[in-house]
């Protein structure tokens, strides 16, 4: 038969095209490598470890959670929630901690409570949108409100301590090392077990396509409410950091940290649509987010062009992430 | 021994009926051709089998055994693997990935990648040799040809060692090679007493292939014959129906002699079709005719500008065209309307007159609008093709799919194109809507217009074009004049080996 002879494609990339096709968050890489390049001329202090741990600290919430958001994004799906969420966890543990006293049991107990709670939370939104088929975006913006008021009745207003005991562990070090690095390396090795998992591969599957999936024999609902619930565990997680951070308990502390999230997804070369991306991508995503609000303060900007500034170098990185992927593919 | 009974299998879409009456009977070890022109129902059996369409009634019998399908993955305990026409994958995921996604070796939650490799190594290894360049375990399927999508389609299908198999055209896109590989895998599926369904539209793999050949007529099952005491003419004769052959022709508008060609196409050839070359004289309807996807939309669609075509040369009224893009054809005098509205037809959301106009703007390079003088160029075009609305200011989701569709035809109504092309203008429209638009179309080649038109129902075909080229396998096969046009010719054009 003449079959039709679709134009050949090129396929003998070099070794630089496949290690971007294998990797798509080299560009965001690369970015993130000349941001903390650019914080070390500007301020040679921001890259002692003093400055880093400082920086992981801040940060290590905006990580957690653009790792929440990237399961669900894998999917095709969104969490408008997630930043409500981690209020939500924060405003718990914080209560509960405060409640029972600050010792090292009742810290524990607060944080499997605080991880519970964020998984209910993931698994009502898994709910809403998986099994009662409601479009994600909305229906997790709902969601958000919901979780924010239930945050806003256990605690109206912000400002109760969380004990030293836990703040004090946060910020500190163990044997001469600050213990948000050991929190980090935990974090790293949970991504590298959650990548090896068959939700991981699924929910990348119902990304590529919903309707293939299903006819493939996937349980496509239970996929999706899978991504949720991880994400909602995530965003508990995020939520400890918070607390670590700010060592207090505050109704909105995470609000405006979703977009932020879903930016950090999309920057480290995840797709929106779902089915291609990296947790890792996301991780340095939230990094480069960090780097820029660093950087946008050691350069000296003035306080009311700080907002503008931050947002014109986040477009700058998106664009300047899409176009070395694409030059490097070519 | 029978391994797959359907019973009186039924299922509708609102007033379509897909499926009427399906009883079909399938023995172990056997394999079993469903035949059938575009949209008799094969498909939808198929994916009523498949558990991926719940039939309205009717009973499934499996090894002597009534079952409920109630989904793909009770399918696939029920021991059916079906390759979808449109195919089951997931475009960023790796062959390997693909072909075990249905069923992952795992080790408690965790992906077992080793035994992944190795289940996915074993059905690759079936089509060794014939995979083509660029395909490996761990290529990523978007970056594979259409043939190798579909074969790893195939080994996704196979890994699930299923006792039915079903494969709604898994051959469309395979070559002679790897079509050869596949049906000898297939003969060695039915030693190990497997049962499968084939679906093929290429008369010659049917012949190769099967068994026993169920042919299926608008939804209903017309016949089974076995291949060894059949020919190709009688199993076209069951697709055509005992009524339809004997019926004459339509009467051809008569040629008229030195009619001028409004479009002259030589050796264009582009993505999905090669060497088209053909005339429409003034006062025509040229139909295309085929199965689905042969290149008809292709061509139609690369006249028009929409699509790039590679190579070749086109006049339009004796002028050279380039048809690089739609602004420039329609200011030349093209005109295309596609049966896919939602795509390229409806300006969603918009009221009524917005979507008349969009045309005439252009040609006229409209930059301000004076809405009483538009809406006196739009009801006539809207009136003469009878087209039912409430108000010009209406939303044009407002309307039936029938009434949709004259609002985008009418819009090239209003300043007279030399060439309109149909890309299978009527789909998704009611009976009412379809005459009046044939009417109009004949009216409108009757006024001097050149039109062409592409019908995936042949009837339409058959009833309304003066000459008919068949494509397949994106070229033109045969071209059918005056008597010739014959649901017989046009089938046995369109199913032959390409």
């Amino acid at each position: 038969m003449a079959s039709i002879e679709a134009p050949a494609r090129s396929r003998s990339g070099s070794a630089v095209k496949r290690a971007f096709e294998r990797y798509p968050f080299l560009p965001a890489l690369i970015i993130l490598v000349v941001l903390i390049a650019l914080n070390g001329w500007f301020q040679p202090r921001s890259v002692s470890l003093v400055g880093m741990t400082g920086q992981v600290k801040t940060y290590l919430a905006l990580m957690l959670l653009a790792v929440a958001q990237t399961y669900v994004i894998y999917a095709g799906d969104i969490d408008l929630s997630a930043g409500a969420i981690v209020s939500l966890v924060n405003v718990v543990i914080v209560g509960v901690m405060a409640q029972w006293g600050g010792d090292g049991v009742t810290i524990f107990v607060a944080l499997a409570i605080g991880l519970a709670t964020g998984l209910a939370c993931g698994i009502v939104n898994g709910l809403v949108v998986a099994a009662l088929r409601l479009q994600a975006i909305v229906a997790t913006f709902a969601t958000s409100i919901f979780f924010t008021g239930l945050a806003l009745y256990i605690q109206p207003v912000a400002g109760t301590p969380a004990p030293a005991a836990f703040w004090r562990t946060y910020g500190g070090r163990i044997l001469e090392i600050p213990f948000v690095f050991y929190m980090a390396v935990l974090f790293a090795i949970l991504l590298v077990v959650l990548v090896r998992t068959r939700l991981s591969l699924g929910l990348l599957a119902v990304g590529d396509g919903q309707q293939e999936a299903f006819q493939s024999g996937l349980p496509v609902t239970r996929i999706r409410m899978g991504g949720y619930a991880l994400c909602g565990v995530f965003a508990a997680l995020a939520a400890f950091c918070i607390t670590g951070d700010t060592a207090s308990g505050d109704p909105l502390v995470g609000g405006k940290m979703t977009l932020f999230s879903i930016a950090a997804v999309v920057l480290g070369g995840s797709a929106l649509a779902g089915g291609y991306g990296t947790v890792v991508g996301s991780v340095i995503g939230a990094l480069i987010i960090g780097f820029i609000n660093s950087l946008v303060f050691f350069v000296g900007t003035p306080s009311e062009w700080q907002n503008l500034v931050q947002g014109a170098a986040i477009l700058l990185a998106l664009m300047t992430g899409v176009l070395v992927g694409r030059r490097a593919r070519a | 021994m029978s391994r797959l009974q359907l019973k009186g299998v039924a299922k509708s879409y609102g007033a379509t009926k897909a499926l009427r009456h399906a009883d079909l009977d399938i023995g172990a070890g056997e394999v079993h051709v469903l035949m059938g022109s575009n949209g008799s129902g094969k498909s939808t059996l198929s994916k009523i089998v498949a558990g991926s369409v719940r039939p309205d009634t009717g009973e499934i019998v499996l090894d002597g055994k009534p079952v409920t399908i109630s989904g793909p993955q009770a399918a696939r305990a029920l021991g059916i693997a079906i390759f979808y026409q449109e195919l089951s994958l997931a475009a960023h995921r790796t062959v390997a990935e693909n072909i075990c996604l249905a069923d992952l070796p795992s080790r408690g939650a965790f992906v077992d990648r080793k035994a992944l490799e190795a289940r996915a190594a074993k059905y690759a290894a079936l089509f060794e040799g014939v995979t083509g360049e660029g395909f490996s375990l761990d290529a990523v399927v978007q970056d594979l040809r259409a043939d190798q999508r579909q074969l790893v389609e195939i080994m996704k299908t196979l890994a699930g060692e299923a006792s039915v198999l079903i494969f709604d055209e898994a051959t469309s896109a395979l070559d002679r090679a790897q079509v050869e590989r596949f049906f000898e895998i297939l003969r060695d599926l039915k030693r190990e007493g497997r049962s499968i369904i084939f679906i093929s539209h290429r008369m010659d793999e049917i012949f190769a292939i099967g068994d026993r050949a169920t042919v299926i007529r608008d939804g209903e099952i017309v016949g089974t014959r076995q291949i060894a005491d059949t020919t190709p003419a009688e199993i076209i004769s069951l697709m055509v129906g005992a009524q339809e052959e004997a019926a004459a022709p339509a009467d051809a508008a008569p040629a008229r002699a030195g009619a001028a060609s409004v479009l002259s196409v030589r050796n264009l050839s582009g993505a999905g079709f090669s060497d088209v070359s053909f005339e429409v004289r003034a006062g025509e309807i040229l139909g295309f005719g085929g199965l689905h996807g042969q290149g008809q939309s292709a061509v139609l669609r690369a006249l028009f500008g929409a699509n790039p075509s590679a190579s070749g040369h086109v006049e339009l009224s004796g002028k050279p065209l380039h048809p690089n893009n739609p602004s420039v054809t329609i200011r030349q005098g093209v005109a295309y309307v596609s049966g896919d509205r939602s795509r390229d037809g409806v300006v969603t959301g918009r009221p009524i007159l917005e979507n008349v106009m969009p045309i005439h703007y252009l040609r006229e390079r409209m930059v301000l609008a004076n809405p009483s003088a538009l809406a006196a160029k739009a009801l006539p075009a809207l009136q003469a093709l009878r087209t039912k609305f409430a108000g010009l200011g209406h939303p044009i989701s407002s309307l039936s799919g029938g009434n949709q569709q004259k609002v985008v035809i009418a819009r090239w109504l209003i300043d007279r194109p030399a060439v309109l092309l149909l890309d299978d203008p009527t789909k998704g429209i009611d009976l009412s809507a379809k005459t009046d638009l044939f009417t109009l179309i004949r009216k409108l080649a009757a006024e001097g217009m050149g039109i062409v038109l592409y019908a995936s129902e042949d009837a339409e075909l058959l009833d309304n074009a003066d000459r008919i080229l068949v494509f397949n396998g994106g070229s033109v096969r045969r071209e059918l004049t005056g008597a010739e046009r014959t649901r017989f010719n046009l089938y046995q054009a369109a199913y032959e080996a390409a």
